[in-house]
């Protein structure tokens, strides 16, 4: 594949003008073909040739060891205009007069020197030397699309297995046969209890009550796991389990990501959105339309508009750069790099600067896309010098929609007008001291303020006081602004903007604008353009191209990440990463017909959990089989279930469950400072921690800093996509168990709520052992915790604790071994 | 006390000490690990200036910016005036390095350190250049380069982090500049502070010893119990190990710093009060004692993300920030050479950018990152040399140009790395520390 970095269109032209170079054989004289070989030759072999040769590197696609290389140039482009040695790039590069490009990197040539390398690109460059130039494939997109996850969905059979009384359904006959293949047993079922706590774990992130783990006991009948099943899909905590697994993908953030991490109070929308769209089992196409052009499409009142609109969060929460409003085309980059990942499982940003160096995506792709986007207005979130907000969507009716916008504006564009202000000030201020200076020593300074503009003396000249008044009315208008700027409810959101092709940037640098591309999708899954009769930006077609139940990606990467997120990894192990350089899946058939009943049910991620989890495999116990381990310790096939520790929220979750202070709440906007008194700086950004009883989803996630708690579990990262969460077992994790505040506070909790629930000291431990492994305590178990805490009573009693303490904090301190016990702390 | 009760090969049984030592899980991602080739330095301390420390007014003298301060820098209306450097210059060591008056004391060990003059970065703002100089993007969350090199060596000692961050306050990008982004959470590095709690949740809140004893060995019993029917799972047994660590990190910790063990003469050396945890005195010492027990990577960053190097207003705000870590650095260096430790430590001394040679304020200077200086010395580095060079007004790099990318490349070469071939796979690519960038800047080695 090319490794250039140029666009498409470019290439093909570089291509043509290759061929001619290299047929060319001009015409020396012996005197020219001399000076080549006495000043010029010598100095590229040793100054050059290591790093642009062919039998060493050919760094940034240059050769200088042929003269066809040297004319064709590298990624910038040609090395030499011939008899122009002030338009030459490589003379620019060996004058060293740009900072960016000096060449030798190391050792600059002498003057003498260069001025030989000016002489000869005058000369037309002289050159003998055959040989080739750098190969410039371009994409071969017939031999591309034959990687399996560009090919059509395939309507796999299901494979016939021999033991038919195994399987629940077609699922396990897929896992079966693989299995079958390998001579791989699978293991026996898991008993109710693992099961329940492995399903309501995975279903709602939460540990299963007492009652229902009795409920589910006590019910003998067949559809008992799947009235659990509808049960956990059904509570709302369901959204808040697998919205977080989505939130991971898109990296979703309360914060800009700018150097002073802007509080963005209104981003918490798109969360809840994330949440209650999971809740009603939005179909997965609906909901990639409403994030990606959400506010173009129809809506039958304001309400559902409105909630549409707050989709597009998910283009608006990609990351904020630098202090000014200038970096935005590194929002863009990050954009794409997401979109791409998130729903095709592509990585588009490598196109940004070059051709992808493995999948077919040239960089006209990428700029076909970037126009889309670049054609749509962003919310703006405020910078360090650029601080009041501006284009978030106003969720209110006309008029008042307009006027807020307007406002907004206003207030956002005094930010320019106040530096523009200052300079003025700043400017004449210095001009008037000049002209004071220069004029008569008598001259008051107030007499020479009073100067008149030279074109037109009946105008008074503008002063530095003049400047400074204007500038205390600007300041005036926007403090008043800011006094109302939180007063509607706004969605962090996208609006259309008019339609523009972007021009692509070379190497990826905003300033060196190449070839316009029209707006339009991705060459290797159709090419497909954005009509030129659109007007706006052409989101609605790109979500509708992406969701086109023909596209071959998008129902295989979101089954995968279902997949992943029951049985811990995907079919791909890669799930943001169906590429060249993506892992090939292991159940290639079962991917596809995943898929099929995906979109046949109408994408809803619902029936994906019904299908998957009311499987044998699903079902299956997680003990080690030796046997099965030799084979496949991995467990790729899947001959049992896959142990995992409970993620960073349900470790929080849990301990806050079991206590029985678990606000079940949704969480709203954090508590954030008023937006009109922010001041945030690169040297101050903004940084807090905004405690809460509720549910971790609904932490503040900030990308400066991590949220503490969530960081040492190996939560997810704000700044980029996270597929799979790392999992590591840390003694920082050891010792938040042992030593937190809130693990402390909270096992005081568990010990009061079990004491409050028995007075029995036996029954009291059972109750524990319930509430947080969701199974009673074994007798043994029983005796070692009354012995632990009769110990443990003693020993208080000798620190001279208050007697009436005793027995709590006994009780806590064998609730806190329980929580942090491995039990407690993994799936089975 | 604690290995008594989970350390040990006792209760863990064979295979799963084989599965540990094969990486099976958790701290055993910090078992030590070998090198590409033969190293030079075995561990690093990375003195990080924060704000930009201006290189014309400490490590690079520009006589003809004293000539013509004052003067404009073209002739445009309203050119910006060249500013004098704020101090003199005065040569150090045998070697003569001339260095400024802020440093009086690092200049006294000028034959110990290789000066580079002739850095440059790619961003010309705090935040980004802060990134670039610690995770080679500037605008990319990528792992830091401390996270590299603890996922390259692993750990001497599992009782103390791989990596310490000793920041009293938070540099620009904030603990992005320690983090390990998408290399495991391991390598992150773990900021340690002057104070009662160190480290997030050392201290023990069980209220005795005795009690946290009993806590950890009901819990060893009920974990003990959980694996009888699950017995070759490397998490289980990484999970259980890592409370044996975390309590040795418990006992370890407060050792390093615990000063009163260190001699008066010592405590000289760096200038710390006795007692004292305040500024980098306290910080510099602290990193031997961490380096000293086999921590690999050790990063002080002097202070946070204001009042600090960035002297746009007036070059003088550089005197009390440099009187903060002249003496400690120069006192380190000495003790770790005194100790035989600078052999294969290596010590790093670097900030965000330069400044420029014209004002910015009344009178100061601008960010800059087309020049500015940086230092290593100890493990593998030519000693007493001042290299690369930058013009006549320190502007632009005029020889030997240093990018960030080949400043972090020579350091990796020093710890026995080939930087190309440092690799994590991470999204379908392999990612390092010098992305495709980075030359070895050979000239500096031994």
């Amino acid at each position: 594949m090319s490794t250039r970095s140029l666009s498409f269109g470019l290439v093909l032209s570089a291509l043509a003008a290759g061929i001619l170079y290299a047929e060319e054989k001009p015409a020396f004289s012996a005197g020219q073909i001399d000076f080549f070989e006495k000043k010029i030759r010598p100095v590229l072999v040793k100054q050059c040739y290591k790093c642009h040769s062919e039998t060493e590197k050919v760094k940034g696609g240059l050769l200088l060891d042929s003269r066809a290389g040297v004319r064709q140039g590298g990624e910038t482009g040609p090395a030499l205009v011939l008899g122009k040695p002030d338009q030459s790039l490589l003379i620019q590069a060996i004058r060293y007069s740009d900072e960016d490009l000096q060449m030798p990197p190391k050792h600059r040539l002498t003057p003498e020197q260069v001025k030989d390398f000016e002489e000869w690109v005058k000369m037309g460059a002289p050159d003998p030397r055959e040989g080739k130039v750098p190969a410039k494939e371009g994409i071969d997109y017939a031999d591309a699309r034959k990687l399996w996850s560009f090919q059509p969905l395939q309507n796999t059979p299901v494979p016939a297995v021999k033991e038919a009384g195994w399987p629940r359904g077609d699922l396990d006959r897929f896992i079966l046969a693989r299995l079958d293949e390998r001579g791989l047993r699978p293991n026996r079922d898991a008993d109710k209890r693992t099961l329940l706590r492995r399903a309501t774990y995975n279903l709602t992130g939460l540990p299963p009550t007492i009652e229902e783990t009795r409920e589910f006991l006590a019910d003998q009948s067949p559809e008992a796991f799947a009235k659990v099943v509808e049960r956990l899909l059904a509570s709302p905590a369901y959204g808040e389990k697998w919205g977080r697994h989505w939130l991971d993908v898109v990296r979703y953030a309360d914060t800009s990501g700018c150097n002073s991490d802007f509080p963005i109070p209104s981003a918490y929308r798109y969360r809840n959105y994330v949440v209650e769209a999971f809740n009603r089992d939005l179909p997965y196409d609906e909901f990639l339309r409403e994030q990606i052009a959400g506010d173009l499409l129809p809506a039958a009142n304001d309400e559902e508009h409105f909630r549409k609109i707050i989709g597009t969060g998910y283009l608006a929460i990609a990351r904020r750069f630098g202090s000014r409003a200038k970096e935005f085309h590194l929002t863009l980059e990050d954009l794409l790099d997401n979109l791409g990942k998130a729903t095709l499982g592509l990585s588009l940003g490598c196109a940004r600067c070059h051709d992808h160096k493995f999948d077919p995506i040239p960089t006209g792709d990428y700029y076909a896309l970037y126009g889309i986007f670049e054609s749509s207005r962003f919310a703006f979130p405020g910078t360090e010098i650029y601080r009041h907000t501006k284009d978030f969507t106003p969720l209110v009716p006309e008029p008042e929609a307009s006027k807020f916008l307007a406002e907004a504006r206003e207030a956002a564009e005094l930010d320019d007008k106040i530096e523009n202000l200052k300079n003025e000030k700043k400017r004449l201020a210095r001009e008037e001291k000049k002209a004071a200076e220069e004029a008569t020593p008598k001259l008051s300074e107030a007499a020479a303020v009073q100067l008149v503009d030279a074109k037109d003396p009946a105008k008074p000249k503008r002063t530095a006081v003049d400047a400074e008044q204007d500038l205390e009315a600007a300041r005036a208008r926007q403090e008043e602004l800011e006094k109302t700027a939180d007063r509607v409810p706004k969605a962090y959101s996208v609006m259309d903007g008019t339609g523009r092709n972007a021009a692509v940037q070379k190497k990826g640098d905003p300033a060196a604008k190449g070839e316009e591309v029209p707006r339009g999708f991705l060459t290797v899954l159709g090419g497909q353009k954005v009509p030129a009769e659109e007007l706006g930006s052409g989101r609605r077609q790109l979500a509708a191209w992406i969701t086109a139940p023909s596209n071959p990606l998008t129902a295989r990467v979101m089954v995968n990440r279902i997949w992943q997120h029951h049985f811990g990894k995907g079919i791909v192990k890669t799930p943001n990463d169906f590429g060249m350089r993506g892992e090939a899946p292991t159940h290639p058939e079962l991917l596809d017909w995943l898929a099929h009943r995906f979109i046949e049910s109408g994408w809803s991620i619902k029936a994906m959990h019904r299908l998957i989890m009311l499987s044998r495999t699903y079902a299956l116990s997680s003990e080690e089989n030796p046997a099965c381990s030799a084979v496949d310790a991995a467990n790729t096939f899947l001959w049992r279930f896959e142990r995992r520790r409970l993620d960073a929220e349900e470790v929080r979750d849990s301990f806050l469950a079991v206590a029985g202070t678990l606000d079940r709440a949704p969480g709203g906007s954090h508590p954030f400072p008023p937006e009109g008194s922010w001041r945030y700086t690169q040297h101050k950004p903004f940084i807090a921690d905004f405690p809460t009883q509720k549910r971790a989803i609904y932490l503040l996630q900030q990308r400066i800093r991590k949220q503490p708690f969530l960081e040492i579990f190996d939560g997810a990262d704000a700044n980029a996509t996270t597929a799979v969460r790392p999992v590591s077992h840390t003694p920082i994790q050891a010792l938040w168990l042992m030593n937190a505040e809130l693990a402390h506070a909270e096992s005081m909790n568990f010990a009061e709520r079990c004491m409050a629930a028995f007075s029995d000291e036996p029954a009291r431990i059972s109750h524990a052992f319930e509430l947080a492994l969701a199974r009673p305590a074994e007798p043994d178990e029983i005796i070692e915790t009354q012995e632990y805490l009769r110990e443990m009573t003693a020993t208080l009693n000798e620190m001279q604790f208050p007697p009436e303490q005793h027995a709590t904090m006994a009780f806590a301190s064998f609730g806190r071994v329980l929580l942090s016990s491995n039990e407690f702390l993994f799936l089975d | 006390m604690i290995r008594s009760l989970v350390g040990g090969s006792i209760i863990l049984p064979a295979i799963l000490n084989d599965l540990l030592a094969a990486d099976g899980g958790g701290s055993a991602g910090l078992a030590p690990r070998s090198p590409h080739f033969p190293p030079k330095a075995k561990r690093v301390i990375f003195l990080y200036m924060t704000g930009g420390v201006s290189h014309l007014d400490t490590f690079d003298p520009k006589p003809r910016l004293l000539a013509d301060g004052g003067k404009p820098v073209s002739d445009n209306p309203g050119a910006a005036r060249y500013l004098p450097p704020g101090w003199a210059f005065k040569p150090g060591g045998k070697c003569g390095t001339e260095v400024s008056d802020l440093f009086p004391h690092i200049r006294e060990c000028m034959d110990d350190i290789c000066l580079v003059r002739s850095m440059r970065g790619d961003h010309n703002d705090h935040f980004q250049a802060t990134l670039g100089m610690h995770t080679g993007s500037v605008s990319f969350a990528r792992p830091s380069i401390g996270s590299w090199v603890s996922y390259g060596l692993g750990t001497e000692n599992t009782n103390l982090p791989s990596f310490v961050a000793l920041a009293p306050e938070l540099p620009y990008a904030g603990t992005q500049v320690f983090g390990s982004d998408f290399l495991p959470g391991v390598h992150a590095g773990t900021r340690v502070l002057a104070g009662k709690e160190p480290i997030a949740n050392l201290v023990r809140r069980a209220p005795s010893a005795k009690i946290q004893e009993f806590e950890l060995s009901l819990l060893d019993r009920f974990n003990r119990k959980h694996q009888l029917a699950r017995p070759v799972d490397p998490a289980l047994v990484a999970r259980m190990k890592s409370f044996e660590t975390a309590a040795g990190m418990q006992m370890a910790m407060p050792d390093v710093l615990d000063l009163a063990q260190e001699s008066d003469a010592t405590l000289a050396l760096y200038g710390l009060e006795r007692g004292s945890t305040k500024g980098f005195a306290w910080q510099c010492l602290v990193a031997r004692r961490l380096v000293e027990r086999g921590v690999r990577f050790v990063e002080l960053i002097d202070v946070g993300s204001h009042d600090n190097w960035d002297a746009h207003g007036d070059m003088a705000t550089h005197a009390p920030l440099a009187r903060n870590v002249d003496r400690p650095i120069a006192g380190l260096l000495r003790d770790l050479k005194g100790r035989g430790l600078l052999e294969e430590t290596l010590v790093v001394w670097t900030t965000e950018f330069g400044r420029t040679p014209n004002t910015d304020g009344p009178k100061g200077r601008s960010h800059h990152s087309s020049a500015f200086s940086s230092w290593l010395a100890g493990g593998g580095v030519k000693a007493g040399i001042a290299y690369g060079a930058t013009d006549d007004y320190g502007r632009l790099v005029a020889e030997n140009a240093v990018h960030v990318h080949d400043f972090h490349a020579t350091i990796l070469h020093l710890l026995g790395f080939d930087h190309e071939k440092l690799v994590f796979r991470h999204a379908g690519r392999d990612f390092r520390l010098t992305d495709v960038h980075g030359n070895v800047v050979r000239e500096l080695l031994t």
